[in-house]
């Protein structure tokens, strides 16, 4: 009894083996899976039909500065905003992350596993996006391939950092997928998810811009047709990254 | 040393007491029972020994290390399985055995253990997939799964059927041949009975009695019932100096005995002094099940849906 017990964390294997849990259980969950990579292709789909051989319109290469975009903040929107809080929401009410803290690993694990797979899949959808695109409609790769990159990952953290505000504030998994959803779609519908944002009212297309979804399409767009980064678009999802996590820390329980 | 020993525990939850002072000493390689109703702070308890939840006051050793202060420690060399606690459904049992035995530094072999607690057939299945008593049986292997010197297991057969209960006990039996210290939280009395050497009856976070399970019953100074037939008539004086006796009721031919104590022991060997022939005896003990309502007062079903 009175030999010693040496502290042991989970090694580089065990990571492994957890973030290869966690795909299987993305990868297992058929919407989950489906839905994030097939839906933008969808969307480039019926604006290649919309806009069947029109290259610009008004001046402006529509898929360039409006339907990747478009289609690429979805898959990481939906990733981020929807999928992963639901994951989380569902390990805290099942008690699993409970379980966990019984073992050598730390709940925290999970999470990080969690973004490292919704990554993974984020990096899938977009590339699924842009092959897609550039093999039906002649699109071709952003003119700023370094800064569209940068942008999208910055796009990324804003919608994890929100992902982590609604696993923090949901009281179920239920809930999750709601309020995910609830602000994916109020996000989207104002960042130019159903159309460009010249058809809204001119306030609410001035606030979509600086929310997360729509200025991720514009800073992406930006990038594509090779434009300077507007601050305003890189601001807004700083802002977003800081608040949500903010809140998400405050709020935020392991225990159901 | 003891390999767990808790001392002067409390936790409150708002107004609720949950767990009121409570000691707790399991020597190294026994199996001790905590025994009580659902509600008075079994859980509570042994989730704060296992370090889950943070005592209000008291302390708290196990396998010599503080469950707060040396918690990554702990971790290594103390197995739990949480009353209602899930894992990855979508997983199959050897994944999920895989993934929890790599979290340890050493431990069980997942094959083996797979093995062990008879799911080889169900490896490829989901965790959703599996039987209630399946899915016991993969928490028990992840209860093990880094080859723990202690293990708590909390309602380890809540649920399961008479044959998967007696495989789980089959395995808790396994786990004492091998010296692993063993908390197992129940309110069911046979199994308490069959496995536990040391039992602890909590009633509304308090320890009641500690004792073998043989000793909570003699404590509790219950009755036991001697019934036998006679060929001649029966003289009751006949067991009147034998102290286990209280009350001797003559029947005809059939005769009832009362007493504590070794009551059996005491009136044959007055029988045979006397040279009575009894035959047809039947011999009845107070059950744990009995002592447990004459030491809490209470039957155990009444607050069954706390």
């Amino acid at each position: 009894m009175t030999e010693t017990v040496p502290v042991h964390r989970p090694g580089p294997r065990s990571w492994a083996i957890l973030v290869a849990a966690e795909a299987k259980m993305v990868a297992r969950d058929t919407s989950g899976l489906v839905v994030p990579l097939g839906l933008p292709v969808l969307i480039l789909v019926m604006n290649g039909l919309a806009f069947g051989g029109e290259d610009a319109y008004e001046g402006i290469p529509v898929f360039e500065r409006y339907v990747m975009p478009v289609a690429l903040t979805i898959v990481i929107a939906m990733i981020g905003v929807v999928n992963m809080p639901s994951f989380l929401s569902y390990y805290r009410r099942t008690k699993i992350l409970r379980r966990l803290s019984a073992t050598p690993a730390n709940p925290a694990m999970v999470l990080a596993a969690q973004v490292i797979v919704g990554i993974v899949q984020s990096v899938i959808g977009v590339v699924i996006g842009v092959a897609a695109a550039m093999a039906f409609f002649d699109v071709g790769l952003p003119d700023r391939l370094g800064a569209a990159l940068a942008v999208l990952g910055l796009a990324a953290l804003t919608m994890y950092a929100i992902g982590m505000f609604v696993a923090a504030i949901a009281p179920s998994p239920n809930a999750s997928v709601a309020i995910g959803l609830v602000i994916f779609f109020a996000l989207g519908a104002t960042g130019g998810m159903f159309g460009p944002t010249g058809n809204l009212p001119r306030p609410v297309a001035a606030v979509g811009e600086v929310l997360p979804f729509g200025a991720s399409v514009q800073a992406v767009g930006n990038a594509w047709v090779g434009a300077d980064q507007s601050p305003a678009h890189l601001i807004a999802m700083a802002a977003a990254i800081i608040v949500s996590t903010a809140i998400a820390i405050r709020l935020f329980r392991w225990d159901a | 040393m003891p390999a767990i020993e808790a001392r002067g525990l409390r936790k409150r939850y708002g107004d609720t007491v949950a767990v009121d002072d409570i000691d707790i000493t399991v020597e190294t390689g026994e199996v001790y029972g905590v025994l009580g109703r659902n509600g008075a702070g079994k859980t509570t308890a042994v989730e704060t020994i296992a370090g889950l939840r943070r005592p209000d006051s008291g302390t708290v050793t196990v396998l010599g290390l503080d469950p707060w202060r040396d918690r990554a420690r702990l971790r290594q060399v103390l197995g739990v399985q949480l009353q209602d606690a899930y894992v990855h459904g979508a997983l199959k049992v050897a994944e999920l055995v895989r993934l929890y035995r790599s979290f340890y530094r050493s431990g069980a072999d997942p094959e083996e253990l797979i093995e062990r607690v008879g799911l080889t057939e169900q490896r490829g299945t989901r965790f959703e997939r599996l039987s209630g008593g399946q899915q016991q049986r993969l928490s028990i292997a992840l209860a093990l799964a880094g080859g723990p010197r202690a293990v708590i297991l909390d309602e380890l057969t809540t649920g399961l059927d008479p044959e998967a209960r007696r495989g789980m006990w089959s395995m808790v039996e396994d786990l004492r041949e091998d010296g692993v210290t063993v908390v197992l939280v129940s309110h069911q009395m046979e199994e308490v009975e069959r496995l536990c050497g040391q039992v602890a009856i909590i009633d509304r976070g308090r320890v009641v009695a500690v004792d073998t399970p043989a000793g909570l019953v003699a404590r509790a100074g219950l009755d036991q019932i001697l019934r036998f037939r006679v060929a001649r008539r029966f003289d009751p004086a006949v067991l009147d100096g034998v102290e286990e006796v209280r009350s001797v009721r003559a029947d005809d031919r059939e005769v009832t005995v009362t007493g504590t104590g070794d009551l059996l022991q005491a009136v044959s060997s007055a029988l045979v002094k006397a040279d009575v022939a009894a035959t047809g005896t039947r011999y009845q003990q107070a059950t744990l099940e009995d002592a447990f309502l004459a030491l809490t007062g209470n039957p155990i079903e009444s607050e069954e849906s706390a």
